[in-house]
Formats: C-alpha cells, sequence, structure tokens
C-alpha cells in the first residue's frame, strides 16, 4: 500500500525541478508583467493596479500597428529564407554527408559558439556602406555609390535569417535522418520519376513568386531579383526535386519543417536586437517599442500591454499553424 | 549592530523582489540588450553601517564638519573621471583622495542613461533605504525633477568650502535650486554637429541636418536623447529652446519626421553614432562635443561643429540621493573635485568643460597642459557664451508628452 503511493509519487518528485523552475522563472514574472499591464501611474508617483486600466490594451497597441505588421512580415520573410536555405542543407547533410556528417552539423553549429550580439555586430562591419562586400562592387560601378542595405529592412530580415538558420536546420535534419530510405528507393520501383521537366518549372515559380513578393513588400527593384531567384529555384528544382522526393521524402520530413519554422518564427516575432542595430527608425519591430517603453521612458503598464499581445497573437498564429500541418 | 543590517538586508531584499520586479526584468533587459560597452556590473560591496563620522585617517581642513568615512559608493557617467596613467585599471583623483582621507571610493560608470538608472535606485529611496549610492551624476532637468520629489539631500555647504568658493558664475541661475546646496556641477558638454568636412564640404549651419543634399542623404544621423535633438531641431528652426512649449516639440518633431521621410536620415542612436562617423557610413550627425574629441585616433577627418544657430548645452550634476549612508564624506569627495589643482587634473583626463574656477589659469601657468588652456570645447570662448543654449525644465505631464512625441522620431 505505502509501497504504491510511493511509487504514485515519483512522476511528482521527478517534475517537481522542472515545474518549480517554471513557476519561479517564468510564471511568476509572468503574472507580473500581466499585473503590470493593468496598472496606471508613473515610477516617480507610483503604480496602483485596476481591473478598469484594460484601456492601457487599446491605448498601447493602436499607435504601434505598423510595428506588429512590420513584424509578422520580417519574422515571416525570414522563416522562408530560412527554410529555403536550411531545407537542401540539412538533405545534403542527412542524405549525402557520409563520414563528414559530423563536421558539417558542427559547422552549422558552430556561429554559435560566439555571442548572438557579436555576431550581429559584426554584420555591421560585413555590410557597411564601402565596407568589405559593398565597396569594392562600388568601385567597379556594380553598384551606386547611394547603395546600402544597412539600417533598411533588407539587413533586419538578413540578420534575422542568419541568426536562426541552425534552428531550422537541426529539426530538419534529424527528421530527414530518420527517412528511411528503403522507402524512396520502392517509391522509385514503383516509376516515381526524376520530375526534371516539372522540378524545375516549379524551381523557377517558387523563386520567381517569393522574390517578386519580397520586392514588393520591401520595396526593393523587381526585375534583377526575380529573374536570379528564379534561375536558382529551377536549378535547384531541377536536382532536387523528383517525383519520390515530393511523395515520400518531404511528406516525412514535414515534422521537422514543422519544428523549424516555430523555432525560427516564435524568437524572431519578439526578436529586437536585428532590427536595433541593422535597421533604422523605418524598420524597428514590435520588440523595439516594448524596450524602450521598458527602459527608456519607464511607461511599464504600456510596455506590459503589447508584451501581452504579442504573446497572445503569437499563440493563436501557432494554433492556425499546427491545425494546418500539426502533428 | 549585525543584526540591524541583517534584517535592513532582508527588508530590502524581500522589497526587491516584491517591489522591484519590473525594475529587475528592466536591468536584465538592459543586460542583454544594448549595454555592450559597459565594463562595470553595480555596487559589488554591500552596505555598511559606517555612517559619516565614524572613522576618519586625515583631519580634513578647519570648519569642515565631517570626517571621511571608509569607503565611499559613487555612480558615474563612462568617460568622466582622469584615468591613471600608471595604471588604466585605476583613477588618479580617486587615489588621491584615498591617499588624503582614507577613503575607498567604489566607483562605477554604471549611468549610460537617466531615466534607467534612476528607476533602479527609486524603491530603496521611496521606502526611505539605503540607495546604494552616496554620489549619482544625473542632468539639469533630472536633479530638477529628484530635487521636486526630495529625492536628493541638502549638501551642508560647511562641508564644502572650495565647491561654494569655486563655482563657476554661470551656473547659479537654475531655478530648480537656487540656493545651491542640492547639486554641484559635475561637467558641461555640447550637443552640436560632428562631421567629416572632406565629405560634406563645410558646414555652418543646422539646417543642414534636414536638407537634401546627396552628399549626406541617408548618411545623417540623430540623437536618441530627447532634449538634444528635439533642441537642435528647434534651434535650426529658429526656436527657442529654453522655453519649449508642446507646440514647438509638434514642430520639431514633424521637421525630423520629414527629414526620415526624405531619406536624409540614415538611424536615430544613442553612442553608437561614433562607430558610423568612424567607419563612414555616417557624414553627418547630431554628436556630443567629448565624444568628437575622442574620435581624432579613429576618425582623423571628423570635425565638431558648433552651428551658427548654437548648441545645446547641459551639464550633468552630483548629487546626494536621500538616504545615502556616507553623506558627510560624499560632500568631501565632491568639494575635493572642486579645488582647482585637482579640477584641473580631472579636465586634463577628459574633454569637457570644467564647471571649477581657476582651472584654466592653472593650465595656462603649466607647461604641459599649455595647449587645453585654448581648446574651445573645454573653454568655449566668451563670444560664444550667448549660443550655448539650455533646454528648459519641462513638468512631467509635458515631459511625458514629449518623449511620446519623440518616440515617433526613433521609430518606436
Amino acid at each position: 500500500m505505502l509501497q504504491q503511493r510511493r511509487r504514485a509519487l515519483i512522476p511528482y518528485v521527478l517534475l517537481a525541478p522542472g515545474l518549480l523552475w517554471l513557476l519561479f522563472f517564468f510564471a511568476w514574472p509572468l503574472v507580473q508583467v500581466f499585473l503590470a499591464s493593468f496598472w496606471s501611474g508613473s515610477v516617480e508617483q507610483g503604480y496602483t493596479f485596476s481591473l478598469s486600466n484594460w484601456t492601457n490594451y487599446p491605448n498601447a497597441i493602436e499607435p504601434v500597428l505598423p510595428h506588429v505588421g512590420r513584424s509578422l512580415l520580417y519574422s515571416a520573410t525570414a522563416t522562408v529564407l530560412t527554410l529555403l536555405i536550411a531545407y537542401p542543407l540539412a538533405y545534403t547533410i542527412a542524405m549525402r554527408g557520409g563520414r563528414a556528417k559530423n563536421l558539417l552539423l558542427f559547422l552549422v553549429v558552430a556561429p554559435f559558439f560566439t555571442s548572438f550580439l557579436l555576431r550581429t555586430l559584426s554584420w555591421k562591419i560585413l555590410l557597411s556602406d564601402s565596407g568589405v562586400i559593398f565597396g569594392p562592387l562600388k568601385a567597379i560601378g556594380l553598384l551606386p555609390d547611394d547603395f546600402r542595405v544597412l539600417a533598411t529592412p533588407m539587413a533586419v530580415v538578413a540578420g534575422i535569417t542568419y541568426n536562426f538558420l541552425p534552428f531550422m536546420t537541426l529539426p530538419i535534419y534529424v527528421a530527414l535522418e530518420k527517412v528511411d530510405f528503403r522507402l524512396v528507393e520502392a517509391a522509385r520501383d514503383l516509376y516515381a520519376g526524376p520530375w526534371r521537366r516539372q522540378g524545375t518549372l516549379v524551381g523557377a515559380i517558387v523563386g520567381g513568386v517569393l522574390a517578386a513578393g519580397l520586392a514588393l513588400a520591401f520595396d526593393w527593384s523587381l526585375v534583377v531579383p526575380t529573374i536570379g531567384a528564379a534561375l536558382i529555384g529551377a536549378v535547384i528544382g531541377r536536382y532536387l526535386v523528383s517525383e519520390a522526393f515530393v511523395r515520400v521524402t518531404f511528406p516525412l520530413s514535414l515534422p521537422g519543417v514543422f519544428a523549424g519554422s516555430l523555432l525560427t518564427f516564435i524568437p524572431a516575432m519578439g526578436d529586437y536586437v536585428n532590427a536595433e542595430f541593422l535597421g533604422n527608425p523605418e524598420s524597428r519591430m514590435l520588440g523595439n517599442v516594448i524596450q524602450n517603453r521598458f527602459l527608456t521612458q519607464n511607461d511599464f503598464p504600456e510596455a506590459s500591454a503589447p508584451s501581452f499581445i504579442l504573446m497572445g497573437g503569437i499563440l493563436i498564429i501557432v494554433i492556425i499553424y499546427t491545425r494546418l500541418l500539426g502533428t | 549592530m549585525t543584526e540591524n543590517v541583517d534584517l535592513q538586508l532582508l527588508i530590502s531584499r524581500r522589497r526587491f523582489l516584491a517591489g522591484s520586479a519590473m525594475a529587475g526584468f528592466a536591468a536584465f533587459l538592459a543586460a542583454c540588450g544594448t549595454s555592450g560597452t559597459n565594463q562595470s556590473t553595480g555596487p559589488t560591496n554591500p552596505p555598511t553601517t559606517e555612517g559619516p563620522g565614524a572613522t576618519g585617517t586625515a583631519a580634513p581642513s578647519v570648519g569642515v564638519e565631517a570626517t571621511a568615512s571608509a569607503e565611499l559608493n559613487w555612480a558615474n557617467w563612462c568617460c568622466y573621471l582622469d584615468v591613471d596613467p600608471n595604471d588604466d585599471t585605476k583613477w588618479k583623483t580617486l587615489e588621491d583622495f584615498q591617499a588624503a582621507m582614507g577613503t575607498v571610493v567604489n566607483y562605477q560608470e554604471v549611468i549610460d542613461e537617466n531615466e534607467g538608472f534612476v528607476a533602479s535606485i527609486s524603491n530603496q529611496i521611496t521606502a526611505g533605504q539605503d540607495p546604494g549610492w552616496d554620489i549619482i551624476v544625473v542632468t539639469d532637468w533630472m536633479v530638477a525633477r529628484l530635487v521636486r520629489l526630495g529625492w536628493v539631500e541638502q549638501l551642508n555647504l560647511n562641508n564644502m568650502p572650495n565647491y561654494v568658493a569655486n563655482v563657476e558664475d554661470v551656473y547659479k541661475q537654475q531655478t530648480f535650486d537656487a540656493a545651491m546646496d542640492h547639486h554641484a556641477p559635475w561637467q558641461t558638454g555640447m550637443t552640436g554637429i560632428g562631421y567629416d568636412p572632406t565629405k560634406t564640404g563645410e558646414l555652418t549651419s543646422l539646417k543642414s541636418l534636414f536638407e537634401v543634399n546627396p552628399k549626406w542623404k541617408g548618411k545623417t544621423e540623430f540623437l536618441t536623447e530627447m532634449r538634444d535633438a528635439i533642441g537642435l531641431t528647434m534651434l535650426a528652426a529658429g526656436l527657442d529652446p529654453t522655453k519649449p512649449t508642446r507646440a514647438d516639440a509638434d514642430t520639431a518633431v514633424q521637421m525630423m519626421l520629414k527629414a526620415r521621410s526624405d531619406g536624409i536620415v540614415r538611424d536615430v542612436k544613442g553612442n553608437a553614432y561614433t562607430e558610423d562617423l568612424t567607419s563612414g557610413d555616417a557624414v553627418l550627425c547630431m554628436a556630443w562635443s567629448g565624444d568628437v574629441v575622442g574620435l581624432v585616433g579613429d576618425a582623423p577627418n571628423v570635425k565638431f561643429l558648433f552651428p551658427d544657430e548654437g548648441v545645446m548645452f547641459w551639464t550633468d550634476n552630483a548629487v546626494i540621493p536621500k538616504g545615502a549612508v556616507h553623506k558627510g564624506t560624499a560632500e568631501l569627495m565632491i568639494d575635493w573635485c572642486y579645488v582647482p589643482e585637482h579640477a584641473a587634473q580631472i579636465e586634463a583626463g577628459i574633454s569637457y568643460v570644467t564647471p571649477v574656477k581657476g582651472v584654466k589659469e592653472i593650465y595656462q601657468a603649466s607647461t604641459d597642459d599649455k595647449a587645453l588652456a585654448d581648446d574651445p570645447l573645454r573653454f568655449p570662448p566668451a563670444e560664444l557664451q550667448p549660443k550655448l543654449i539650455q533646454f528648459g525644465i519641462l513638468n512631467e505631464e509635458d515631459e511625458k508628452y514629449f518623449n511620446e512625441q519623440f518616440a515617433k522620431v526613433i521609430g518606436v
């Protein structure tokens, strides 16, 4: 009897450290921020809590609607871009990695050995108007003199894409690694063809449409990136896409795509470092607003309210996404 | 005695958990955020029970009431004190003070923003506890707010004969502390233009900041410090920043937003604008005088421009926060820096305007530092004096309005 009761307790004992940790360092601060979102007052006068301060929410969110839009656009774009870069990468490592597999995986994770901030700041040096990349291009006349990437949305999206690439690559790699290659062989035996023509076409269309969409959303020039992306897409499509891939490998790797997208999209929505260092006032995201309200304006209620709206918004998006793609 | 301390520690810790979770969160954000250049971490010494007069090794001059305590906690901004030329981890002035008074000064460069720093000690002050610092250095408008709230100690001027004798007259006109017994000016600086004349050509006016010119379009940066940015913009518009109104704020914000939509402005930044001036990504910036002087080594072409319309002129001040444990020693320390020889030593190590009389004469008489006496950024010449503009003091509601409007310029 006693032993049975003891055994029943074991799961709780094992859960306890994790639960306590979460309670103390996640739930409790969360409650604090939630309460703060119903405060009124100022640092000097002190704050009072009242439910009638729900108006903090509409008041806090109305002036930052553009930032919400940008956060969505930038993080969604970055998620799609990381997927497009990470999938071929993970596929190559998983399927063709051979002996170099561990080394290649290490290289994916290697940037994490330096600080997130340092990596972002070093982009400032790389992308500097007359730095190592653009300096020579401007010197030979390939780019106009007033061309710049830093302090534009392009730099912010590129920074997020770069910083979150491993979060996309690793889950996809894990999913692809588990794919039983005999299934692919079976598909080929059952006349799943190489699909060269379709692959080229699909790749070109996906690449072209994506680049055109980006160009429109970010106000870049339209023609060059669209054609370039269509060409790259065509090449990738021709050699990566086969019927066996579309019917077998890709569906089996979806859990990785799903996990990777969430791991990229959710932190990217709240990110403020990339927008702070690589962007400018036209490209600030919701995270920058929250940071400014907490630290510069000392307006804790109007900082807490959008924090909660951000959380709620992400939750809704994730639920919809889970319903559509869910595992 | 020990029990007392423990109790106090306990209370303050509990209060910290309960009340100042927000401040803690803010500090956490700051820690993982942008404070890349901040070397110090905060007060490391626990509060002690030694009040003024507890110990003291050197007898101060006649008439002074306080004796120095064994320690003193001083929070300051970066680059505001002279480094020991023989050991760049030490501060020469503090070593001298320790040699004379026996006080070990815990000096930390923890302030990089007025609001954020004061928020970090406001809970202790309102609760009547030791704020952890005996001297803090904040800008005029913040002094005005602290005085209004009663958050600073009144200075015992009997302990500060050098301060009384040597503070420059121009500082004695502050409306927020007419008796000059709640704050002591620490350093003064100017906000004007930092630019690269080899790229932009010689400039003279603040209006350049708002002019679409291919030479600096997309390579111009504004400051995130509200009073500096709005002040300079008001000067460019011919308005008077000494009497700022809400209409002025609207005008200035509109001008800056237009400069942004015209593509003139590359970014709106704090101290980081110096990096862009160095790399050449920016060629025209709102800038702080001391910063631009410090760039000489990295960016020899970059110059500080004193625009025709004038510069914003601000002063950071030493104050003693309410409840400071070593108040008497803090007064002695501030007074120490008001001895002209000591001020001259500090000033030689940094490049701002000193509020202490007699420093220029010391430089003129010396052989090594003679050139400093003619530095217009350390000693603005008389004809420039009318163009040193101080931003007027805002009341709390106006200040909130100004900050909210200015947030649009920063893009948040």
